[in-house]
């Protein structure tokens, strides 16, 4: 008993850890009232390493314009590296919610990842502002914390077919090639949805592997049912290989055609010649003609000696959407900030934008570009020129989302 | 039907060649140093980088061809006399490490110079644009990769089996020992052997560039192609790499016609299969 009672040298340790822990615990709740943390939840290794980089430094941007200050709060952007791996992503995720009290992150824009931090979002009631090309951020997963900042895939395949449609009314006949993970099966549905509202034929389809570096073979079984046109819904490196060795078959008779296939990233690692005159669908190109993008480019190469691209723009717009809306709520809480973005309308990169209050879709255009010549190009990031956009929107009866109106 | 599996084949048989010739540099590595090369992925893609860099340099594609397959050569000469021949004495495990260091260091020079974007160089004119065949299309700079990468394998076949330098190379491989004792300079030879691998290696990825760009991660990608070929042709077998790489290309490409998807998990179904039923491979002794 009295052995017992005795205080030995471990517990004394064991309270000390304890009053330090809750001391520092103390510490960083105190610094929470005036600092702001917002997470950029991106790849920082592997091989999108470069977009958790340029996606930070867009986010940076739209602080700038505040002086890294909203509602009397110091804004501070948490980096963290997910690997470009779901595991990870969650992860990193819960850590910046539990150890810096995080609320509002940009996330992935591989949707892998994007839909695994869905899930944490809604679990731990944090605000996620999601990129991606998988439908199921507002289908079938929509959640009440997460917003969609890229187009829906039906939006971004009927821009594209739309424009092939009307340029090129004699090519009727598509082929497609696409990548065997969520984001492929997304946009190859609505590829048949949208070829069936525009009349057009799906002569076959070919699911490629993630990760495919040797594409002549599906190219050969493609050009053996003489198609018009050959649609890539792949992205990333596979994409970049493919056109890369379309290019070298030299069909001048078929169009290969990609509806969210290169983003500026991979367009600046084929050369100019091999994408001349290739029609691209893009979730964002810096010529976009609006007040806020124009200022945007202009900081942006400013600081950065660089064209925007996709994921500067996610994590600018994005960003500067959510201190704007926390302005209009007058509140960083997380519920009051959901409440004012639903169903809110604002000036973004896009122009006039509204984001829809069920399933968090941001109604924006969808872009169309072709590519320039190589003689054309007034400089190297002078590459393609807008020639299409729509914002027309996914049919209410083809939305899985269950959230009520 | 026909027609397609005769294109896919045609397909496979290019594409294949390029896997049997940087297999074969492995192999022939493998030989000498009785080390499977982890460094190999990384001189292929040197190889293309170079290429890369030597046409940017204003230079046609043929010279910088060769210097795809010089480059590598030297760097592979550099890193056996330097680091590998110093550890022969040691445990089998240090090469091991030394060679996996070296893929890692030559993966960062790489992106130090070259930076981590991928990069495109397009063929020359004269092999841009493909045969029509009627039942399909077969791009010309393939048909070249095939041809090239076929009369690089037998110009290397005569210099290993038809010259004094080859047969002394053979006898590096079969019985160092005996190699030795007949006064051969066995380390002189290894040397030799493993910048003709390297430079092998590095002469696919400068015949690849046009096809594949070069990338960061090229280097890999290959590593483990050219090992699943190296198992299915047999680790003791120096021309075992060379059917087993057209093999391996030929499943890839003509399984695409029935489960495009599964084509590229099928090449290493073929060399668990090839592990269970003939663990020495398909031309292996040992």
């Amino acid at each position: 008993m009295i052995r017992d009672k005795k205080i030995d040298r471990r517990t004394i340790l064991k309270a000390g850890v304890a009053a330090l822990g809750s001391s520092l615990s103390g510490l960083s709740w105190a610094a929470q009232d005036d600092i702001l943390n917002l997470g950029i939840i991106s790849q920082q290794t592997g091989t999108f390493a470069y977009a958790g980089e340029i996606v930070y430094k867009g986010a940076q941007l739209a602080l700038e314009e505040r002086d890294g200050k909203v509602l009397g709060k110091k804004i501070n952007l948490l980096a963290r590296d997910d690997e470009g791996k779901p595991a990870v992503g969650v992860r990193r995720v819960t850590e910046a919610i539990a150890s810096d009290n995080m609320r509002f992150f940009l996330g992935n824009f591989s949707s892998a990842v994007g839909l695994a931090e869905l899930e944490v979002a809604r679990q731990e009631r944090v605000l996620q502002y999601a990129a991606g090309g998988s439908e199921d951020f507002t289908g079938a997963r929509c959640s009440p914390y997460t917003f969609q900042w890229s187009a829906h895939p039906y939006t971004a395949l009927r821009a594209t077919l739309d424009y092939v449609h009307k340029t090129l009314p004699d090519k009727k006949k598509i082929y497609t090639i696409t990548a065997d993970y969520a984001f492929g099966q997304s946009l190859l549905h609505y590829t048949q949805v949208v070829a069936k509202e525009l009349g057009m034929e799906l002569a076959g389809n070919d699911n490629h592997p993630s990760g495919e570096r040797q594409f002549t073979q599906y190219f050969t079984k493609a050009l053996s049912t003489r198609p018009d046109i050959i649609l890539l819904l792949t992205a990333g490196a596979d994409a970049v290989t493919a056109v890369r060795q379309f290019n070298s078959f030299g069909v001048k008779t078929v169009s290969l055609v990609g509806p969210w296939t290169l983003e500026v990233e991979q367009m600046r690692e084929l050369s100019p010649a091999m994408l001349s005159g290739m029609i691209l669908g893009l979730n964002y190109y810096q010529d976009i003609d609006t007040p806020v993008n124009k200022s945007f480019v202009e900081r942006y190469l400013k600081a950065n000696k660089s064209m925007p691209s996709y994921a500067a723009a996610y994590g600018y717009d994005s960003t500067r959407t959510l201190l704007l809306a926390m302005e209009k709520a007058k509140s960083v809480e997380v519920e009051a900030v959901i409440k004012t973005l639903e169903g809110m309308q604002f000036d973004s990169i896009f122009g006039p934008t509204r984001i829809d209050p069920r399933t968090h879709q941001t109604i924006r255009p969808y872009y169309v570009v072709q590519c320039k010549k190589p003689d054309a190009m007034k400089n190297e990031f002078d590459m393609a020129t807008i020639v299409a956009h729509s914002d027309e929107q996914q049919p209410p009866a083809l939305n899985e989302c269950k959230r009520p109106a | 039907m026909t027609s397609l599996l005769a294109a896919q084949l045609l397909n496979g048989l290019a594409i294949g060649m390029i896997y049997a010739l940087t297999a074969f540099g492995l192999s022939i590595i493998k030989g000498l140093l009785n080390v499977p090369n982890f460094a190999h992925g990384a001189f292929y893609a040197l190889g293309a980088y170079v290429c890369y860099g030597a046409m940017q340099a204003g230079l046609s594609f043929a010279p910088a061809l060769c210097a795809a397959f010089l480059v590598p050569a030297l760097a592979g000469a550099a890193v056996e006399r330097l680091g590998v021949a110093r550890l022969m004495s040691g445990p089998y495990l240090y090469q091991l490490l030394f060679l996996f260091g070296t893929a890692l260091v030559l993966e960062q020079v790489i992106i130090l110079v070259w930076g981590t974007v991928g990069l495109s160089a397009a063929a020359p004119d004269w092999l841009q644009g493909a045969f029509d065949l009627g039942f399909t299309y077969l791009p010309k700079y393939l048909v070249f990769n095939g041809v090239m990468a076929a009369l690089t394998i037998a110009a290397v076949w005569l210099l290993i089996e038809r010259t004094r330098l080859g047969s002394q190379i053979r006898a590096g491989i079969d019985k160092r020992e005996m190699a030795q004792c007949l006064g051969i300079d066995v380390r002189r030879l290894v040397t030799a052997g493993f910048a003709l691998g390297a430079g092998l290696a590095g002469l696919s990825g400068g015949l690849v560039l046009p096809l594949l760009g070069a990338s960061t991660t090229m280097g890999s990608d290959m590593l483990s192609i050219a090992f699943v070929v190296l198992v299915i042709g047999g680790l003791g077998s120096l021309y075992g790499a060379l059917a087993a790489g057209v093999l391996v290309g030929i499943v890839q490409s003509v399984s695409s016609v029935f489960v495009p998807s599964a084509s590229t998990v099928l090449i290493y179904v073929a060399m668990v299969a090839t592990i269970m039923i003939r663990p020495q491979g398909l031309f292996g002794e040992r």
